[in-house]
């Protein structure tokens, strides 16, 4: 399973990084997301997903 | 009829009357979403010169983000297009409200000169700040038994806050907290407005001060990184500066008291949920604050002019029409919020809209959420029995542009005080900013503030 930011679609409201903090890191500056891994390790589907639907943005595509 | 005459009827032919601002809408809020909802979901309304209304989520998520035809933009000089900016009615004065009221390229590069001070890692280095502010506002009221979690608690610590990262003297509060509330909630044709208006005009006459003083004196914090922004290349005028300055008083101070303050009086009616929250904050605070947010929608909308003849969520929209997009109405959409009237802390797939969508999204949110969560869990932690007084507990007058309270009395059992005053914390704390210079952005800042153990 892969997870994708796309970064012209977050506007750094974090609900990824709360959800799924292993999955995804943070800007220091903007607070923007991106994914940590391009593959997500096993056992952490569920918190992609739920990352994916907690985006205000929309921003996540999980594959 | 004219041809054109039937056009435009079509086209509004999605009518709906009410009144945001009307002292009893806070009761029907519910009822107008669902029938918003029902019937729809972007109306056209007369009421304030006529508007659209934008109310359902998968409508407002899809015209929330066209930056390319909808303006924020409010022209003070008259040189723009006349566009009247966020606030419907329009607010007659001559300042703009800072970057909120601004469109690209202008609108990023405020932005991009404020963002090292307010992302989440900039923020998280203010926790220990907030939690002595939080600790000796509750040392206030610990030993008498009662408070006013709005006046004691929830006014202050944003407030004492945001100065810090303005890089303003923090004894000052006072200030500018009663004017940022009472701006707010003061209904135009109160009597009290005379005086309310009065005490904005010195609380801006302040800030405008504030910005010559720190430009030949440094302090680190905002109001540094708005004196040496590039705003299209130039600095930006001193109005403009004191605009922005405006908005994040006005965005920082009355929403976050206004979630602390409704939560708290949530968590006073349920206290079954509120033992909950307190014994599995680890892994409910989070998804809990972002239900309050979602549910309590402190700024419950924003207005847009739409700036290009466009088709958007089945509408069709005129260049220079005004429409209100109503966070607080798609954060009870059904359809993405399963019992969306109900409060669930545990709420999954939260996509609420409470610090908007686009390039808008409100720039304190990190800030937003780590103060309400540090007082939160300090009231939990020093009075989890507290029984708020429903008789006093007082809701503004009119939520059409923050859903807040004014005050919030509660009883508790009484306990120990843990530290110094309020007024010898602001000190330490004033002592601490200048010293370690707390306020400067991240990029140039990494460490925690130190502000010592309470009883030194």
């Amino acid at each position: 399973m892969k997870v994708h930011v796309d970064p012209e679609r977050c506007q750094g409201h974090t609900l990824c990084a709360m959800r799924a903090p292993d999955l995804f890191e943070l800007s220091e500056i903007d607070g923007h997301s991106s994914a940590v891994a391009g593959q997500i390790p096993a056992g952490q589907e569920a918190g992609a997903l739920e990352a994916a639907r907690s985006c205000p943005e929309q921003a996540i595509t999980v594959s | 009829m004219t041809a054109e005459d039937l056009g435009e009827a079509a086209r509004k032919a999605r009518r709906y009357h009410y009144d945001r601002h009307a002292p009893d809408y806070r009761h029907h809020f519910e009822e107008i979403t669902q029938e918003l909802h029902h019937q729809c979901p972007v109306a056209w309304s007369d009421t304030y010169g006529g508007h659209w209304v934008a109310s359902g989520h998968q409508e407002v998520f899809d015209i929330a983000r066209r930056a390319d035809v909808l303006s924020n933009d409010k022209d003070v000089t008259g040189e723009g297009r006349g566009y009247q900016g966020i606030s419907i009615p329009a607010v007659d004065t001559e300042f703009r409200g800072g970057f909120l009221e601004m469109d690209p390229p202008e609108q990023r590069h405020y932005r991009q000169a404020l963002n090292p001070y307010l992302s989440p890692a900039a923020v998280a280095r203010w926790t220990p700040f907030v939690d002595e502010l939080a600790r000796a506002s509750l040392d206030e009221k610990i030993e008498s038994g009662s408070i006013d979690f709005v006046d004691d608690l929830a006014n202050i610590v944003p407030a004492v806050l945001t100065l810090a990262m303005m890089g303003l003297p923090l004894a000052d509060w006072p200030v500018y907290c009663e004017p940022a509330h009472a701006g707010v909630y003061t209904p135009p044709d109160s009597p009290d407005m005379p005086r309310v208006r009065e005490q904005s005009i010195q609380m801006g006459m302040r800030l405008y001060q504030a910005i010559p003083e720190i430009r030949e004196n440094p302090r680190p914090g905002l109001i540094d990184a708005l004196i040496h922004a590039k705003i299209n290349g130039e600095a930006p005028a001193d109005p403009d500066i004191a605009g922005v300055l405006g908005l994040l008083i006005g965005g920082g101070f009355d929403t976050t008291t206004a979630l602390t303050a409704h939560t708290l009086e949530y968590l006073s009616e349920h206290p079954g949920e509120r033992e909950r929250l307190s014994r599995e904050r680890d892994t409910l605070l989070d998804s809990a604050t972002e239900e309050f947010l979602r549910f309590y929608t402190p700024a419950p909308g924003d207005g847009r002019t739409i700036s290009a003849d466009c088709q958007i969520a089945g509408t069709s929209f005129k260049e220079g029409e005004r429409l209100w997009i109503s966070w607080a109405m798609a954060n009870r959409d059904p359809a993405v919020f399963p019992e969306p009237n109900q409060i669930d802390l545990e709420r999954k797939g939260n996509r609420h809209t409470s610090f908007g969508l686009g390039i808008h999204r409100c720039i304190g949110s990190n800030m937003a959420r780590m103060t309400f969560k540090r007082m939160l869990i300090a009231v939990l932690d020093r009075m989890p029995g507290y029984a708020c007084d429903p008789a006093g507990a007082v809701h503004y007058p009119t939520i059409g542009v923050i859903q807040g309270m004014q005050h919030l009395p509660a009883t508790f059992t009484p306990g120990p005080r843990l530290g110094r005053s309020l007024d010898e914390t602001l000190e330490v704390l004033q002592q601490a900013c200048d010293q370690q210079r707390l306020a400067e952005p991240v990029t140039r800042r990494h460490q925690e503030a130190e502000v010592g153990t309470a009883t030194e």
